[in-house]
């Protein structure tokens, strides 16, 4: 069949990578009382934005996280992405990268890039090449065979990006994927965390505690405050790209974090 | 690695020197012979009742293994529930330790009530004996899997039985293998002891009934045997743990592991 060059669809294409969160709240019931951990919390985020999730501990950042990923039942409201709810881990929209250790010790490098493959029955070759496309991307050729034990944290870190990725999801979600690293390390690991977002133009929110990461890798910066979690800052970052590190130094780097310290200094 | 090489072969030199001493210190009359048999006289006396002791052994080796997949396969059944499931986990846990603190050996002679003196109550026996740190090794080994690497399989979309097959049994493998061990090791140790006190057949009767009349080279003969089972089913869970858990090598877990069982089989072998 020849496609109709000139029709106009009647939806609207899906927007591939777009996430909306609709007025979404959480309550932990426990026996004496319940504790609202995130109340009324919307957010818009456009395809291809790097967009960082910062407050104090307890403010539900990662509950977000956590429900963007389907991994969580938010009590009210609602979030989409790419168009549709997420009820439910679904890996063709949404890539998750955790904090350490969330390898498979008994699994190689590669065969744990292919385990979200594996799960669905794609053929060994077909996984192992896409395996292999993930780990050139994030600098890890001809490392495939190696066991976590035998990679260092930053490595470990490396592969569990290009197992969120192997199956090209629009979206991925990082809950403070570098936390567990060490400064120079951290910061490596930021500046080729950007080369991989710039190489394949994928929409991601990220979970951290560092101000200064925050700013460093953001698009957008969204502010959040503890018991209950709301939203109460939403800052562009307008730094130019690639960002550098004497960009750290500057004014507007000093006062962007500034300004994220005062809310949280305000909550905490 | 030069260390651990001289290390090993130090081992095996000692081990030599033991041998040689086994047939030394008899010969040249040190030790009577009543109390250590040479090493020849020994060997003599197990090839001279070659088929006795062929009999016995199959019939000590059959036991093993029925108690073995009794120990094991219930082991590791049980242990998977309680490790997984908090309540039967509440219920039963305490009663398993504190089972586990009691000489079980107390249990035999009611056991040969029930069951007899024939192969029946030495299985029932060395099965229970046996099964308890299975179990208790699995439940541990499936209660401190890390949840995050569970989380993870949940993001990439893996369903609750592909969580069991691909997550939760070859996280727990490596100490459900260190439970084997023990498990299997105290097997051994249950059916060669039960042969010993009430019985009818097996290597543990032929020690026992060779020692009644002083018959030493016998006696060896038959504890020779049960050394070689120990070692030869030391050197398959090696053999296995090596197939199965490559992971683990490196890993300070797996090593605590691996130090624990072999401390934990010294008193078995």
């Amino acid at each position: 069949m020849q496609p109709l060059a000139n029709v106009t669809p009647l939806k609207p294409p899906a927007r591939a990578g777009a996430i909306e969160v609709k007025n979404v709240g959480q309550v932990f019931k426990t026996r004496s009382q319940d504790v609202v951990a995130l109340e009324d919390v919307s957010l818009d985020i456009k395809p291809g934005r790097f967009v960082v999730l910062v407050g104090p501990s307890g403010c539900g950042k990662s509950t977000l996280l956590m429900m963007m990923a389907g991994l969580r039942q938010q009590t009210s409201g609602s979030i989409t992405i790419s168009g549709a709810p997420i009820l439910q881990p679904d890996p063709d929209r949404v890539g998750v990268v955790f904090q350490e250790a969330s390898l498979f010790p008994w699994l190689t490098a590669e065969d744990n890039v292919e385990f979200p493959l594996a799960l669905r029955g794609v053929p060994k070759a077909e996984r192992r090449a896409k395996a292999q496309d993930a780990l050139t991307l994030v600098g890890l050729d001809g490392f495939g065979k190696r066991h976590p034990h035998e990679l260092s944290g930053g490595m470990k870190q490396r592969v569990s990006i290009a197992r969120g990725l192997v199956q090209d999801p629009p979206v991925l979600l990082m809950d403070e994927p570098f936390a567990a690293l060490d400064e120079q390390t951290r910061m490596t690991m930021g500046d080729e965390l950007l080369r991989i977002w710039a190489a394949t133009g994928k929409t991601v929110v990220f979970v951290t505690h560092s101000l200064t990461e925050a700013v460093y890798l953001a698009d957008e910066v969204i502010v959040m405050s503890a018991r209950p979690g709301r939203i109460v800052d939403h800052l562009q970052v307008q730094l130019p790209r690639p960002r550098t590190y004497e960009m750290l130094s500057g004014d507007a780097f000093g006062s962007l974090r500034d300004r994220i310290w005062r809310h949280i200094r305000k909550s905490a | 690695m030069s260390a651990k090489i001289s290390a090993k072969t130090l081992r095996r030199l000692i081990v030599i020197g033991l041998i040689a001493l086994w047939e030394l210190l008899p010969q040249t009359g040190l030790i009577p012979e009543l109390f250590l048999p040479s090493l020849s006289s020994t060997l003599m006396a197990g090839w001279t009742d070659a088929a006795e002791y062929g009999h016995a052994l199959a019939v000590t080796l059959y036991e093993v293994l029925i108690s073995m997949a009794f120990a094991c396969g219930g082991g590791i059944l049980l242990g998977a529930i309680v490790g997984s499931l908090p309540r039967p986990r509440v219920l039963i846990m305490p009663m398993v330790s504190s089972l586990y603190a009691v000489p079980l050996v107390i249990l035999y002679p009611v056991f040969t009530v029930w069951l007899g003196i024939g192969s029946e109550s030495k299985i029932a026996f060395a099965s229970i004996y046996g099964f308890l740190p299975t179990m208790l090794a699995t439940a541990a080994g499936i209660q401190t899997i890390d949840p995050q690497l569970l989380l993870a399989a949940r993001s990439m979309g893996a369903t609750l039985s592909q969580r069991l097959v691909r997550v939760i049994i070859p996280a727990a493998i490596p100490t459900v293998l260190s439970g084997l061990r023990v498990g299997g090791a105290l097997v051994i140790v249950g059916v060669v002891v039960s042969e010993m006190l009430i019985s009818s057949a097996g290597i543990g009767y032929l020690i026992s009934r060779y020692r009644t009349i002083l018959d030493s080279p016998h006696v060896f003969a038959g504890v020779l045997l049960v050394l070689f089972m120990a070692i030869a089913f030391n050197a398959a869970i090696r053999w296995i743990e090596r197939k199965a858990a490559i992971w683990q090598t490196g890993t300070r877990a797996g090593q605590a592991n691996d130090d624990i069982a072999s401390g934990a089989m010294q008193p078995a072998t």
